[in-house]
């Protein structure tokens, strides 16, 4: 890069120079055989390649498979509970997918000479490190349409792996009761909703509302077409496809949830979601440790899901080189599908384009954002994506900006205000009563996905989401967000709606705060 | 269809629609909260104390124009107690900053504040004009950039200020957090979405401008009728930043709130502590006194580079090797003259209005 770009940049302060490689004709790694391939000014062989991207899917991988690291400098890799493998059907998860099976299932143990397994078929040698691995693909069809389901078609190109259990799931099944109580212990209460203003989702408030039951089809589009912007349906489409997999591997007891991002898609994402305001969970975007609602127990530390990415140090350009040299089937995506539309879309036109000028890009990012972490401490998780909640976010909101005369902190400011001057602050707009609102338990992409509009005006009527049918008053959320096991890591609260329609919070009181409530009418013994 | 009302005092006709908060507001709210963001922002954070000196970099801008009336106003407005100047550095660029440079002298007029200029010439003995025709115009802003921000304390500490004060925006800011992310400068990373910064030996800078976006600053200049200068500067051909900055523009088209988006994601992580131990602690320059993570300060290299005909020093490792080459610095070579602060010396430190 040109230091043009950093014009009192300190040498100290920017990554180290790698010294570049790609003017000699062979291999860097082998010395012998003509280079196929530069990647990140290194040239290597058809050979080397493979190596190459198995050790780096490895080294990403391994320290991570057993639930405590241990003193040993090799432990023995074995892995708490099964595996659920993301599957897309895109080139970084038919790669992800060929290498697990071939490195982890598809190897028989070692045999004697009298063709017996060697140490006998329970040697602990002779387990795998996961007792199963299902794959699970989440079709999207229903969210847009002109979108062909691709079920049969992912089924079709898993066969090559038979050891491998296919779950096929849809988007909608998010919410959809029957899929809620098949993955999760607790059931779904009532379906809530989020209310609806005259072109999509009230910009302020988040007030819930009843929301009447619909087909889970019927409800996803409603969902989809009440946000306000294409980066929030895009965000949206994100997020439910992440917890889909999340509850359907913590169904199966699964210890890992591998991804296939690659080193390319992971810049991608940590930019797209910088953008989008997610700084305070940019760690989980890199790796995530998964609880159900947030925050571990200590009961729940055994149902903590691993979500590694093995091919994070594996480019794009790697990727696409190590299938078509180990005839890697992909299936492919619809562009529309691949949920690329405002920020994560342009995010990946300019990280896609940087990358052919500064091929060292994408990696900077990667390790950039790996060396960083949250400022301030979380209060539990944000009820939709379920990712770290910051604290203060409101606060920060209003410090920055002012968006109503009737804010308290304006009182003595708005005798400045030549208009206004003759009025008090308490004459400006009083906010009638409300019901409640779910802002303050919504990280804050969250809510910038619910209220961040387009400078264009509302969204159109975008030709990729079908909206046939009149949007109701409120529109229904994703059912994990109204299943009441979310809410103890919140407040300990709960959202609870009554048969009528009224929306309660229900709080559960600890021991400590029983007491404390009698505590003055208790003698000292 | 009929006017909007404005959003937030409900009785004029709305006449713009804020890209901050995306409210459909009259002219005077306009004026209103933008002042007093402004002002929240200053006082939030503690920036001044009554009887500061406060210096307004001053380039004769959009930005700098609009921060020297807001300063001015809200000083009077809020009676801060700031004794305020402008400072201005011209880095000697014919057609660019002599005419730039003319607006700020009206400005200086308009408001009634004392102006100090101070050229690059008299401080390094060379204009950007001549360090162009030198280097080419590839890589001339790593020259500007560094011989801009010491002489901005040199000339702050010439006019005895305790505080400069400059235009960064929002725009800027978020720019800024993309190109740390994306070049792995991690130490500005971590301070780059502070509102005031101080080292050792050197004036406090802030910027007021923090969370105000640039169509706004550019609309409170169109509609207070300020007297402004805009063109871009004529040796700004940055790829790389360029390439940032049309991202920035499309996000923001996108979704107005990117902007602000970005810089709470800035404000809401750190650089780990165990990140932080691996760099290098902060020094002072052995040949100018500037503080400095080397022996040598950026702009003292950079000069020697210039001086010795390998201006490319900082910029290539065969140019460097070439310099490394050339023996150690000859005694009559031309240097910046020492660096004395104003300020009793402190403890690097830094506030936040987070």
């Amino acid at each position: 890069m040109s230091s043009c770009g950093n014009p009192i940049a300190e040498d100290a302060a920017l990554m180290p120079r790698r010294f570049k490689f790609d003017k000699v004709r062979d291999c860097i790694k082998c010395k012998l055989n003509p280079g196929n391939i530069v990647i990140r000014h290194a040239v290597y062989c058809k050979d080397c390649l493979t190596p190459l991207v198995t050790l780096k899917f490895r080294r990403a991988l391994e320290p991570l498979v057993n639930a405590s690291s241990g003193t040993s400098k090799r432990p023995k890799l074995k892995a708490s509970g099964s595996l659920t493998l993301g599957f897309s059907g895109g080139l970084g998860s038919s790669v992800l997918l060929d290498i697990v099976y071939k490195t982890y299932f598809a190897n028989q143990p070692s045999v004697d000479p009298s063709g017996e397994p060697r140490g006998g078929a329970n040697h602990p040698r002779n387990t795998n490190v996961w007792s199963s691995c299902a794959v699970c693909y989440v079709e999207v069809c229903n969210a847009f349409t002109e979108t062909r389901d691709r079920t049969e078609e992912i089924r079709t190109a898993l066969a090559p792996y038979p050891k491998f259990d296919f779950i096929p799931l849809r988007l909608e099944d998010a919410f959809d009761a029957s899929w809620w109580s098949k993955v999760a212990t607790t059931p779904d209460q009532s379906q809530l909703g989020l209310e609806l203003g005259k072109d999509g989702l009230c910009t302020e408030g988040f007030h819930l509302a009843a929301c009447p039951t619909l087909p889970p089809a019927a409800a996803l589009r409603s969902y989809l077409a009440s946000l306000p912007t294409q980066t929030a349906v895009s965000s949206a489409i994100k997020v439910i496809v992440r917890l889909l997999l999340l509850y359907t591997a913590r169904s199966r007891q699964s210890s890992h949830l591998l991804l296939g991002t690659s080193l390319t898609t992971l810049s991608i994402s940590l930019v797209s979601s910088i953008s989008q305001g997610g700084g305070h969970s940019i760690l989980e975007e890199l790796q995530e440790e998964w609880t159900c609602g947030g925050e571990s127990t200590t009961s729940e530390k055994l149902n903590v899901i691993r979500v590694v990415r093995p091919l994070r140090d594996v480019t794009m350009k790697e990727c696409a080189a190590f299938g078509w040299w180990n005839s890697i089937a992909v299936v492919g995506r619809d562009k529309q599908a691949r949920a690329s539309a405002g920020i994560p879309g342009l995010t990946q036109d300019f990280i896609v384009g940087l990358e052919k000028d500064y091929p060292s890009t994408v990696s900077t990012i990667a390790r950039t954002c790996a060396k960083l972490e949250p400022k301030s401490a979380s209060r539990g998780s944000c009820i939709l994506c379920q990712r770290p909640l910051q604290e203060g976010l409101e606060d920060w909101k209003n410090r920055i900006s002012i968006r109503s005369y009737s804010d308290a902190k304006l009182t003595s400011d708005l005798c400045h205000l030549p208009l206004l001057a003759p009025f008090g602050a308490s004459e400006l707009s009083t906010p009638p009563h409300q019901p409640p609102s779910i802002l303050t338990h919504l990280c804050y992409s969250c809510q910038a996905t619910f209220t961040s509009r387009s400078s264009r005006g509302p969204k159109p009527a975008p030709s990729s989401i079908d909206v046939s049918g009149a949007l109701p008053l409120s529109t229904p959320l994703p059912v994990w967000v109204s299943a009441n096991h979310t809410r103890p890591h919140v407040a300990h609260e709960e959202l609870v709606m009554s048969a009528n329609g009224e929306i309660w919070y229900q709080k559960k009181q600890g021991e400590a705060e029983n007491q404390s409530v009698v505590a003055k009418f208790l003698l000292d013994t | 269809m009929a006017p909007a009302s404005c959003a937030l005092c409900q009785n004029a006709k709305a006449i713009l629609k804020r890209p901050k908060t995306g409210q459909q507001i009259c002219k005077e709210c306009f004026f209103f909260v933008f002042e007093t963001e402004i002002h929240h922002t200053i006082t939030q954070a503690a920036l001044f104390k009554p009887g500061d000196r406060v210096a307004i970099g001053a380039s004769g801008g959009k930005d700098s124009t609009v921060l020297a009336y807001v300063m001015k106003t809200l000083n009077e407005r809020y009676n801060y107690g700031l004794d305020l100047y402008l400072l201005s550095i011209d880095e000697g660029i014919t057609g660019y900053r002599d005419d730039s440079l003319q607006t700020v002298k009206r400005n200086q007029l308009q408001y009634n504040m004392p102006l100090k200029i101070l050229s690059y010439e008299e401080l390094y003995g060379w204009t950007m004009d001549a360090i162009v025709s030198e280097i080419g115009k590839k890589n001339n802003c790593t020259f500007c950039g560094v011989f801009r921000r010491q002489a901005l304390d040199r000339g702050a500490s010439s006019l005895n200020v305790d505080h400069v004060v400059t235009g960064h925006n929002a725009d800027d800011i978020a720019e800024t957090v993309l190109m740390n992310i994306m070049r792995g400068d991690i130490a500005r990373l971590g301070r780059c979405t502070m509102i005031c910064t101080q080292g050792e030996d050197t004036i406090k800078r802030s910027k007021p401008f923090k969370y105000a976006y640039e169509k706004e600053i550019v609309m409170y200049a169109y509609f207070k009728k300020l007297d402004y200068f805009s063109t871009e500067c004529i040796y700004s051909p940055d790829a790389y930043r360029g390439h940032a900055r049309t991202f920035l523009k499309d996000l923001e088209a996108a979704r107005p709130s990117a902007i602000i988006d970005i810089i709470h994601s800035g404000e809401a992580f750190e650089v780990r502590d165990d990140v932080k131990a691996t760099q290098k602690p902060q020094q002072t320059c052995k040949r100018c006194g500037y503080m400095s993570s080397n022996e040598l300060c950026k702009a003292c290299t950079l000069l020697e580079g210039l001086e010795r005909g390998v201006a490319n020093s900082v910029i290539t490792d065969k140019a460097r090797k070439k310099l490394d080459a050339m023996g150690p610095a000859p005694d009559n070579l031309r240097t910046i003259p020492i660096f004395r602060s104003p300020l009793p010396a402190v403890s690097i430190e830094s506030s936040q209005d987070q």
